[in-house]
């Protein structure tokens, strides 16, 4: 039986006139169960890019790891398997089957073996066409609630607008989770991280195509573990209140604000996806009108929602004080998650300023990001950026933007930028 | 309410016209239900005092011979107020669910967190605002005060039957016959689980001085004492039981102990800390019987004047109290003899914050006496409502008990040899701590906080 727990990380004191409430809320799931354990069905669709660029090494790397992933499904499971080109198309079950989904089971893996084994690489790339042709399939088992799809490509999304790509992740949303892979060194971080972003799913380079079977081997081991289908975050503020922002801040930055619905007029949910046995990190902002000294009041609820019910919750507090002792103090929950925040949009916006030539900004905000990344005891991000900066000075932040840094050492510190260390307690 | 009428209600805080039945004010948040039963006051969640309903006193009123001469009133029958009563005239039309008292700021239901589930307002607990009466002439409340966010505050009452009601006339005892058993013990804020404590630590106080107080002659002061001091070490050994795990505590649940006795001609204090026992005679110089255990008091032993001292950055130091990391438990105890009518007054540092001097204290009960009588329940309430609207820093406890006085007795102090203030046994060494170690310091309320 799955157990969820909220803790609450805050200061609660505010002083005169504060109005702003910030907490730490890391929600835990034990005795989750591997995928399935609800009874409703798993569903698994690998996406495999079959551009022309794929042609040679890369595509053989690719269809090993599809037959790893194949003997990694096991029985029972509903899965397919889609090649992805300007256009996307149904590779297993066949084009011309009368079913768009299967239950894996010994002949049918063979089966989808061999059709992984013809497959040839040419044409264009359009991801637009593939996350779309992967929701067509889903949908044709409805009941099968659990849904998850590996996205692996080599290149830019070359055959469309971005806004069509843009349009399709928005379609998507909601109906299954993605994992987003980007082998070798031509392929755009900013593309896969938004199809991942949205999709609740995680975005991973892989630097030689030898790995990409272990890397898929491992998503659907952690994919196959999450015993939850879904769950909510829910954000209850008082009549008057608002939220300011609602941000997954661990194991990896994900602003949740926008994605808010509405449960009641004060209670708006927002999606974590699946969920095995682990603890996430959220970071929740309120806003409150300001209420007089001494005065205490609840500013948020936060609880977690499965299936529409309520199964954990913690309480952020206000409490108005004259004392500057306890008003002046931070979290440190707070303080170290909104460091690693920052540290994302830091690295973020250095490389992408570096890329468009603009040197000074990208000094200033990868300066700034390894400033961050040592305050925060966060080490893998330091040991990246090390990588694409000299690091002159690391307390003050004092960088040189290193010559001749590889493309895959700048797209290895942009695709890790959101994974953030956890809080030493 | 002008719901139903079609005219248009304005909220009370922005002006903004609002919908018919609206319970919020959809411009500004502000509950409109609430100001509609209260006026605008009604409003105001945070004050916890005005969140507290005006209390039912369920105890016997004064001067009802039925009901008095009780000696050992169960504290959670006597005079409780209800917890999160609805405030008088609100219109909390459809909210209250299972029973649950609705919010008293806005009128929406309370959720099972303990706070409004429509604007997050603290449901007020039963702790919050307490009264307790242990005969007509024997009463006190307790309250959380203004700025506090729990009530860590306690207090015990009792009134022992004098020797001469006897039998049936035992309902029929006066107080001049009766003893009358006062206990406030103030839990210190710093430590968690120090409102277990001081309720503990109150409640076995009076029930030793209850119990004991049927053997103790009636004018031995040094009987007297001893039996305060006994009263105190139960206490102390209740705050210890409080908590399962005091002792492995580094900040174990503590608190100050303050109990008077007042029998026919006789009254004697006791107290740890900073509690204070007044004597306000109703004619002569009123006495702070106690001597607080603090570094103020240190202060003014040395020469500080008593303004100053209690200002001092240090003044709320104690420098003893109760509970698992206290090292000296004996009170010091202190007895006189009553001249002449008046009131015995129990009070924690919430009250005489605000009034410290005893003419001050004095004048405070006089102008409370012309206010609303002397029925000590109404006396002690007006005396919190007085230290509330002063400021309400801290919980406040006020316990009264009125001595008749006795015409054969003179005033002044009993026997010398019966003052234990000059007894070694009963006069321990003050302890005090290193600085930013005491319990009792800083005067703030530091409350659960997060790591």
């Amino acid at each position: 039986m799955a157990t969820f727990r909220a803790e609450v990380f805050q200061n609660e004191f505010l002083p005169d006139g504060g109005t702003d409430v910030h907490a730490i809320v890391t929600v835990s799931a034990s005795g989750v169960g591997g995928a399935g354990t609800s009874g409703a069905g798993v569903a698994e669709i690998v996406m495999i890019d079959t551009s022309g660029s794929m042609t040679g090494p890369m595509l053989a790397a690719a269809k090993h790891a599809a037959q790893v992933a194949l003997d990694h499904i096991p029985d029972g499971t509903w899965f397919a398997i889609v090649s992805g080109s300007h256009v996307a198309q149904r590779v297993f079950p066949y084009p011309n089957a009368p079913v768009a989904i299967v239950q894996m089971e010994p002949a049918a893996r063979a089966e989808a073996k061999r059709a992984v084994a013809r497959l040839s690489a040419q044409g264009g790339t359009a991801m637009s066409t593939w996350l779309r042709l992967a929701d067509q399939i889903f949908a044709t088992q409805p009941a099968v609630t659990q849904r998850h799809a590996i996205l692996l490509t080599d290149g830019k999304n070359e055959s469309e607008p971005r806004d069509q790509l843009t349009a399709a992740v928005t379609a998507v949303t909601g109906r299954f989770q993605c994992d987003a892979r980007g082998v070798g060194e031509r392929w755009q971080v900013d593309e896969l991280r938004e199809i991942a972003t949205a999709l609740l799913g995680t975005v991973e380079l892989i630097a030689n195509p030898a790995d990409i079977a272990e890397d898929f081997r491992s998503l659907l081991a952690a994919s196959l573990s999450r015993g939850v289908s879904d769950a909510q975050l829910r954000v209850w503020t008082p009549q008057g209140g608002q939220v300011l922002f609602v941000r997954q801040v661990a194991p990896t930055v994900e602003d949740l604000t926008a994605r808010r619905t509405t449960v009641t007029p004060l209670v708006g949910a927002y999606p974590t996806g699946a969920w095995a046995d682990e603890s996430r990190d959220y970071h929740v902002a309120v806003r409150l009108p300001s209420k007089p000294l001494g005065a205490e009041q609840l500013a948020a609820r936060v609880q977690v929602a499965v299936g529409g019910e309520v199964v954990a919750a913690g309480l952020v507090k206000a409490a108005w004080s004259d004392d500057a002792s306890l008003t002046a103090r931070i979290s440190p929950e707070v303080a170290h998650y909104t460091g690693q925040a920052e540290l994302a949009s830091a690295i973020q916006e250095g490389l992408a300023a570096k890329a468009a030539g603009d040197e000074a900004t990208a000094t200033v905000k990868l300066g700034r990001a390894v400033q961050l990344a040592a305050e925060t005891g966060n080490e893998e991000a330091t040991s990246k950026l090390r990588r694409v900066v000299e690091i002159d000075d690391e307390e003050h932040g004092t960088v040189r933007l290193k010559r001749g840094a590889s493309r895959l050492d700048e797209m290895a510190l942009d695709t890790a930028s959101t994974k953030t260390s956890r809080v030493r307690r | 309410m002008v719901s139903g009428t079609g005219t248009a209600v304005v909220c009370p805080a922005c002006g903004e016209a609002a919908g018919d039945g609206a319970r919020f004010c959809e411009a500004c948040g502000a509950p409109l239900a609430a100001a509609h039963g209260t006026g605008p006051d009604g409003a105001d969640s945070a004050d916890p005092s005005s969140a507290v309903p005006g209390s039912t006193d369920p105890g016997p009123a004064p001067g009802d011979p039925a009901s008095s001469g009780a000696a050992s009133p169960d504290p959670a029958q006597s005079g409780a107020a209800s917890p999160g009563g609805s405030p008088e005239g609100a219109p909390p039309a459809g909210t209250a669910v299972d029973g649950a008292s609705p919010c008293p700021a806005c009128g929406g239901d309370v959720a099972d967190d303990g706070y409004c589930a429509q604007c997050g307002a603290r449901a007020p607990v039963e702790r919050d605002h307490r009264e307790e009466r242990a005969a007509p002439h024997v009463a006190g409340v307790s309250d959380v005060g203004v700025r506090r966010r729990r009530n860590e505050d306690a207090l015990a009452l009792g009134a022992v039957p004098g020797p001469g009601a006897t039998g049936g006339q035992a309902a029929g005892s006066s107080p001049g016959e009766d003893v009358s058993v006062l206990v406030v013990c103030d839990g210190v804020s710093s430590a968690p689980d120090s409102d277990v404590a001081s309720q503990a630590a109150a409640t076995a106080a009076r029930d030793t001085l209850v119990a004991g107080a049927a053997h103790v002659p009636a004018d031995d002061a040094a009987a007297w004492s001893r039996l305060l001091v006994a009263a105190g070490h139960a206490a102390d050994d209740a705050a210890r039981a409080a908590v399962d795990d005091a002792t492995a505590r580094q900040d174990p649940p503590s608190c100050t102990f303050a109990a008077a006795v007042a029998g026919p001609g006789l009254l004697v204090a006791g107290w740890l800390g900073d509690s204070r026992v007044y004597w306000l005679p109703d004619a002569g110089t009123p006495e702070q019987l106690t001597e607080d255990d603090s570094v103020a008091a240190e202060l003014m032993a040395d020469g500080m004047s008593r303004a100053a001292a209690e200002r001092s950055p240090q003044a709320h130091a104690i420098t003893r109290w109760l509970g698992a990391d206290a090292e000296d438990t004996t009170a010091r105890t202190v007895a006189t003899r009553p001249g002449g009518p008046g009131w015995v007054l129990a009070c924690s540092d919430g009250l005489w914050n605000y009034a410290s001097a005893p003419e001050a204290v004095a004048d405070l009960l006089r102008d409370a006496v012309a206010r609303v009588g002397d029925d000590p329940l109404a006396l002690s309430r007006d005396l919190v409502a007085w230290a509330n609207a002063s400021g309400g820093h801290d919980n406040v406890t006020v316990a009264l008990a009125r001595v008749p006085g006795t015409a054969a007795a003179g005033g002044g102090p009993a026997d010398p040899q019966d003052d234990p203030h000059d007894d070694a046994g009963t006069a321990p060494t003050v302890r005090r701590r290193p600085p930013g170690s005491l319990p009792g310091e800083p005067p703030t309320d530091t409350g659960p906080s997060a790591p």
